[in-house]
């Protein structure tokens, strides 16, 4: 028996020249009530348009050219032509990548849902109402009667994607599409909402359909995988199996590029320095972000609160070396990163830069200075200017900073773009015009243009694909190899950070938790914290199918350790981790 | 520095419309000397002829060409607006983008000075302006700037305020780049699609805003043929020569409805919300 039948759909976009190009072909796949399907694949792959077509939905200028998609008995595509309403009573719910764009921003959380409950079932307001507390008690939301009266900006990012899978549910759907649900959240948060996603999945039968780029994720949530590439469905089948003897060439790439963390690939450490050369010196340092004061608090009616974001923080980086710093989104990591860079001037404490006393703030540094310190930001579509062409932006900091004539500006930017593996054709693009790694690429290019010593990265590869990522990565390494130049490596992805950095710094509510060398912290995870953040990135464990529950691990023991059901600590120091289950994990290498 | 229009919208027939109802009155402005009869200010006929062979639409109080004064009345008022709305919009927009970026006492300052204007009445305020510095084209064209301008200081404004925030603006503060430098080199050119939108939107309001002036006899002033004063001249005329009236009228609406359906396929082209454009 199944219950979604989707066979030979194929879905096309309409190109600016009139073609049509196609982003799903011909996909066909089964699905049983109750089971949970991944689809992976790199942005671009068409995953996201074939899960929006299964609901006989497409974006503007998309149409589904051929194809059928069945649930149950209902034909869902081709779509009925009186079909009024497309998205009433199909069984079927979707909840979309970004919870904030997916919530109307001035309607309290509580009436959209309660909106979505009255468009499913022909019920008073006052009903809805309760039921719509209901389910922001089972998506485990807290103080549900308050919640209701919140906007969505008042909400955590955790908190507003359980209320969209609340609204998702109140179709009371046999299918739930799942779109990259957890990419806008930072690990502990996406851990809960997995396991949220895992109760609900149990308690109401409900078939999922999880689409996203993270193969960890897929592998914890998933029986049955299906990847996809330019459009195609290139493998699918069973997920252990797939997993393990992946038969595609592109599935065993995506598998090889997934970062996991593993004692045994720490960076190695770069050759021992005195402890004198250290080149970024924090001591001390804290800063709160001042609430811009109100007319209440002129008239001296409400207090000035301010919120502490860095606390007395200290830590240094040895010339040539890596400092990652984690932590989840709101621990103070990109202040940390700000305050180096002089965006923001601190409230107190010192920072050191080669030996002499960072002034605080921008304007109080010298051009030299300036220079010397460079950033490469997280969202490289935002950090580069969209009306400037790939050139004009290499060139800006090398006539800047060296004034550089156009002639030797330009044969610098070429040597830039060689090193950073761009093809000089892209010189005349803008960044619109490049993909998401190219982008990070010249972002990188840009900051490596004012050779400087020290670069803070600030969750530069979080925006990218997993096979991206690695390469960008890797460039990276290569260029520090060969330059020497520092790197301060925010992200909150351990993984990642373990390949980097030699000595790690983890920040939560802008306190240090932990502080070592990068080995020592993940091999011996100084407290609870730590623990968690390094479990909630550890190497894919697999879902065990549904209905059938694996106990927790036994090394689990901490009560803080909430929704652990499913991954388990590495507890022992050895390069060959003990598997807690007989199928469970396997090792993978980027 | 590109602008990515979509030309697709010229399928649609009203923004093709617009975009051709432009075209044709910028045809006639431009080429009224050639193609027009006869001179529009030379007394050529008798006073108030009905039309004829000769002349098409009679001849006025005056004894000029009706027709060929008809050919000539857009010239003065697309010029003075045209010149006027790129002023406003030049400068309007720059000072919004400064507002935006520095923020503090100057965002303050401008945007109450902004709200002063924008609650007077367009007219009474270029009323009080002509009667003081008389009616000159150049006192014209500055009153033009001065009524746009802070409709686009708040429009480029909140545009330019959802830029800074972009991580590139960051990435030039971190470089030392002045403020000067990042408002001209990297935010203007970001608002550069609002800022045509801005453009087309305001030149209608602006012809129309003449027209009702030399109405008025507050704008352009005789003997320059201009449609405004045309329908002034003729409205004692209406009930035996309503063409005098009717003609001129009817070149007024087709060029200001040319100019709101080509800022609206300019505003969909662009992909720019064009209800934004219509605040002030």
């Amino acid at each position: 028996m199944t219950l979604l039948n989707v066979d030979q759909l194929t879905v096309a976009y309409q190109q600016a020249d009139g073609g049509w190009l196609e982003t799903v072909k011909q996909a066909s796949f089964q699905l049983r009530p109750g089971a949970c399907l991944g689809i992976v694949g790199e942005s671009g792959s068409g995953k996201s348009t074939l899960a929006r077509a299964l609901m006989g939905y497409c974006r503007n200028g998309g149409s589904i050219l051929g194809g059928t998609v069945r649930l149950d008995t209902q034909t869902i595509v081709p779509a009925a032509p009186d079909a009024r309403n497309p998205f009433r009573g199909l069984g079927m719910a979707y909840v979309p990548q970004n919870p904030l764009s997916s919530l109307t921003p001035h309607c309290r959380v509580g009436d959209q849902v309660s909106e979505a409950v009255r468009c499913n079932q022909r019920v008073s307001r006052a009903a809805a109402k309760a039921h719509t507390l209901e389910l922001f008690k089972a998506t485990g939301l807290p103080a549900p009667e308050q919640l209701y009266q919140r906007y969505p900006h008042q909400l955590s990012g955790g908190q507003r994607q359980r209320v969209v899978i609340a609204a998702a549910l109140a179709a009371q759907p046999r299918l739930l599409i799942l779109d990259e649900p957890t990419t806008a959240l930072d690990k502990t948060t996406e851990k809960q909402v997995l396991e949220l996603i895992q109760q609900l999945r149990d308690r109401f039968n409900t078939a999922l359909i999880y689409v996203s780029h993270d193969l960890n994720v897929i592998a914890r949530m998933c029986d049955d995988v299906l990847v996809m590439r330019h459009g195609r469905i290139v493998e699918q089948g069973p997920t252990t199996q797939l997993y393990q003897s992946p038969r595609h060439a592109y599935t065993r790439a995506l598998l090889a590029a997934m970062p996991a963390v593993d004692p045994s690939r720490c960076a190695a450490p770069a050759s021992p320095r005195p402890a004198s050369d250290s080149l970024l010196q924090v001591e001390a340092l804290r800063f709160s972000y001042q609430r811009p004061a109100s007319w209440m608090s002129r008239l001296g009616l409400a207090g000035q609160a301010a919120r502490p974001a860095v606390q007395s923080l200290s830590f240094r980086i040895p010339r040539g070396e890596t400092l990652g710093l984690v932590g989840e989104s709101g621990s103070g990591k990109s202040t940390v990163a700000a305050l180096v860079a002089g965006l923001y001037a601190p409230d107190g404490g010192e920072l050191r830069f080669d030996g002499v006393t960072l002034p605080a703030g921008l304007k109080a540094r010298s051009q030299a200075q300036r220079r010397r310190i460079q950033v490469v930001f997280q969202d490289p579509l935002s950090s580069l200017n969209p009306r400037h062409r790939v050139a004009d932006i290499l060139i800006r900091p090398l006539t800047l900073f060296f004034g550089l004539n156009n002639t030797l500006a330009r044969r610098r930017v070429l040597e830039l773009m060689e090193a950073l593996h761009l093809d000089p054709a892209l010189l005349e693009r803008y960044p619109r015009q490049l993909s998401g790694g190219q982008q990070q690429r010249v972002a990188i290019a840009r900051a490596f243009a004012a050779e400087p010593e020290l670069i803070i990265c600030d969750e530069i590869t979080s925006a990218l694909d997993a096979s991206v990522q690695a390469q960008v990565l890797r460039t990276l390494r290569e260029l520090q190899a060969s330059t020497g130049v520092t790197l301060l490596f925010i992200s909150h992805d351990l993984g990642v950070v373990q390949q980097m950095a030699q000595s790690v710094l983890v920040l939560r509510h802008g306190a240090v938790q932990a502080y070592g060398r990068t080995e020592d912290i993940f091999r011996h995870p100084p407290n609870d914290y730590t623990r968690l953040l390094l479990e909630a990135s550890a190497a894919p464990v697999f879902s065990s199918g549904h209905g059938n529950r694996a106990k927790p691990a036994a090394s689990t023991d901490s009560d803080i350790l909430l929704f652990s059901s499913r991954t388990a600590l590495h507890e022992t120091p050895s390069p060959h981790r003990s598997a807690p289950r007989s199928e469970g994990r396997i090792a993978t290498r980027a | 520095m590109t602008l990515n229009f979509d030309w697709r919208v010229l399928r649609h027939p009203l923004y093709t419309l617009g975009l051709a109802l432009v075209a044709l009155h910028l045809l006639i402005a431009i080429g009224a000397p050639l193609i027009s009869p006869f001179d529009p200010i030379e007394l050529i006929g008798a006073r108030t002829e009905a039309p004829s062979a000769n002349f098409w639409l009679g001849t006025d109080v005056l004894g000029r060409d009706y027709f060929s004064r008809l050919l000539h009345g857009g010239r003065m008022a697309l010029l003075v607006a045209f010149t006027g709305v790129l002023i406003s919009v030049f400068l309007g927009s720059l000072t919004g983008i400064a507002c935006a970026y520095l923020r503090g006492p100057f965002d303050h300052a401008i945007m109450r000075l902004v709200d002063v204007k924008l609650a007077l009445p367009g007219i009474l305020f270029i009323a009080l302006f002509v009667t003081g510095l008389g009616e000159s084209a150049p006192v014209l064209v500055a009153l033009i700037g001065l009524v746009y301008m802070p409709g686009v200081i708040r429009i480029v404004r909140a545009q330019a305020i959802t830029q800074i925030s972009l991580d590139y603006v960051r990435a030039a503060q971190l470089r030392g780049e002045s403020a000067a430098a990042i408002i001209w080199r990297e935010v203007y050119p970001n608002t550069l699609d609002i800022i045509f939108v801005e453009f087309a939107i305001r030149m209608s309001h602006a012809v129309l805003l003449l027209s009702s002036m030399s109405f008025l006899g507050l704008g352009i002033s005789p003997p320059t043929p201009d449609w405004g004063l045309m329908v002034s001249e003729g409205v004692g005329q209406m009930s035996f020569a309503p063409w005098l009236v009717l003609a001129p009228a009817l070149f007024i609406s087709t060029l200001v409805l040319g100019l709101n359906f080509g800022a609206e396929a300019l505003a969909a082209a662009l992909g720019v919300d064009a209800s934004r454009g219509k605040v002030g």
